[in-house]
């Protein structure tokens, strides 16, 4: 489960403004959930995501998480661009205590980089990251996938695979999806919430979470 | 790929976690730095090598005696080289956070451990280098250390003042970019008190006072105490060491605290 209580989050911009984006977020994230969380371009959705990881910190409020979280899935951070991405699969493997030789293969076979799975990183094209980064957390298997939209978007095999492998773990875990498209969201999710204004709202049927989406 | 992480908290599991997640560090921190061209790892130990040899050779064919009759090439190597460590791991601290920022999105990664690992490779590095020219000093000049015991322990003391030093710089380079500029300059300038190339008897009698406030000073006199044994006079206090090493190390833990939570990943 992980449990939001009244968090709040505020950038410092450049000429010591600073902007609130999350005001007092609450919000229950159970076992076995699988959330879209829908919201306007800078409405905050990467930086929920980024406080629920833990990959930052809020400025007031509670963040309790009793399962693994994975880090945000969806742009190439997260990974080293100066080493390959076999490397990068050695590196997760340590650090999560996974069989070195089993999770190598296992990235190759779900990333699908061909010969560039032993190029550095930074060559990369932006969708072999995406790929590479999921692929990578889907080797860690984590109780709590965190997505951003750009994962079911791009090459749509890829998507359908990656819908596949999600869809397959949703029994057991959780997901949270972040997107400004309704349509994305209800392929991955059978519940919604709508961040706007710095709050989260939540709805326990979809299609509920989509109209006041658009309503908005 | 069957079992799931499970974030257990007791503490058998957390030092199981702690301890391969340095190991998993050091081994990327050698890959990134160094990759598997040319020499590789083997740059680890280079870079010290050649600079200890040629700031040791420029004062051996400049030719000064040094007082207390101690030999101008082994005075110099032997200080330049714990000296390269304080100052690497001094001047590397500040962009220890931006260059290592992609580890925090794994939450098992904290800042003290980016900067442990470094560290520690760093003082492994070091110290094989000083081996490796402590042994040819041995085999060439039949110059042995009197005490190798106190040799190990002034280098530990050293990368654990720096350490603590750099975990402060490092917290204070999340607020500013000011410490990565002015840094390199402070490094340079107080090269001259460091200890690295005095000893503190030869200091008249206040300046050896003085001398002896400078923390790293006692590490490098322990260190000489340790090569010269009592054949040359040697100060240092372990208590005050002790005292820098807690004081430092606990500062900067507190500061990096501080700083991780309000950083922007």
């Amino acid at each position: 489960m992980i449990r939001l209580e009244n968090v709040h989050k505020s950038y410092k911009l450049h000429g010591g403004t600073s902007k609130a984006v999350l005001r007092g977020v609450s919000a229950v994230f159970g076992k076995g959930e699988a959330v879209g969380i829908l919201g306007r371009n800078g409405a905050g959705k990467s930086t929920l995501l980024r406080l629920i990881s833990g990959v930052e910190f809020p400025e007031a409020g509670r963040i309790q998480r009793n399962m693994s979280i994975s880090w945000p899935l969806g742009h190439a951070a997260a990974m080293h661009y100066s080493i390959s991405g076999a490397d990068n699969a050695r590196f997760i493997a340590r650090i999560y205590e996974k069989p070195i030789a089993e999770t190598v293969e296992f990235v190759e076979d779900f990333a699908e980089l061909g010969q560039y799975y032993r190029q550095p990183v930074r060559t990369y094209s932006s969708g072999m990251m995406t790929r590479l980064g999921l692929a990578l957390s889907l080797a860690v298997d984590f109780d709590c996938y965190l997505l951003d939209e750009v994962v079911a978007a791009g090459d749509s095999r890829f998507a359908e695979r990656c819908r596949a492998a999600l869809l397959d773990r949703r029994a057991r875990s959780t997901m949270l999806m972040v997107s400004h498209q309704a349509e994305t969201v209800r392929a991955f999710c059978t519940s919604g919430a709508v961040l706007k204004d710095g709050r989260l709202t939540r709805y326990e049927d979809l299609d509920q979470a989509i109209a006041a989406y658009h309503a908005a | 790929m069957s079992s799931s992480v499970a974030e257990g908290t007791d503490w058998g599991r957390a030092m199981r976690i702690q301890f391969r997640v340095l190991g998993a560090l050091i081994l990327r921190e050698m890959s990134t730095r160094f990759g598997r061209e040319n020499l590789g790892y083997l740059w680890l130990f280079a870079e010290p090598l050649l600079l200890g040899s040629a700031i040791g050779a420029l004062h051996h064919t400049t030719g000064h005696g040094l007082p207390g009759g101690l030999h101008v090439l082994f005075f110099w190597v032997t200080g330049y080289v714990p000296f390269y460590m304080f100052r690497s791991v001094i001047n590397r601290a500040p962009s220890a956070v931006v260059a290592n920022q992609s580890l925090l999105y794994h939450r098992r990664i904290t800042l003290l451990d980016i900067l442990l690992a470094r560290n520690l490779l760093e003082g492994a590095a070091v110290m094989g280098t000083l081996l490796i020219f402590l042994m040819a000093f041995g085999m060439t000049l039949n110059l042995w250390p009197q005490e190798p015991a106190l040799v190990v322990l002034g280098m530990i003391s050293m990368l654990a003042m720096s350490h603590g030093a750099g975990l402060m710089l490092a917290a204070g380079a999340i607020y500013t970019d000011l410490v990565d500029r002015v840094i390199h300059l402070f490094t340079y300038v107080t090269m001259p008190f460091s200890g690295a190339f005095f000893m503190v008897f030869w200091l008249p009698t206040d300046m050896q006072r003085q001398a002896l406030w400078i923390p790293p000073v006692h590490s490098f006199e322990m260190i000489r105490r340790g090569l010269y044994g009592t054949t040359v006079p040697t100060t240092y206090d372990v208590g005050y060491m002790v005292t820098w090493i807690i004081a430092l190390n606990l500062a900067g833990l507190l500061m990096l605290r501080v700083a991780r939570r309000r950083l922007v990943v």
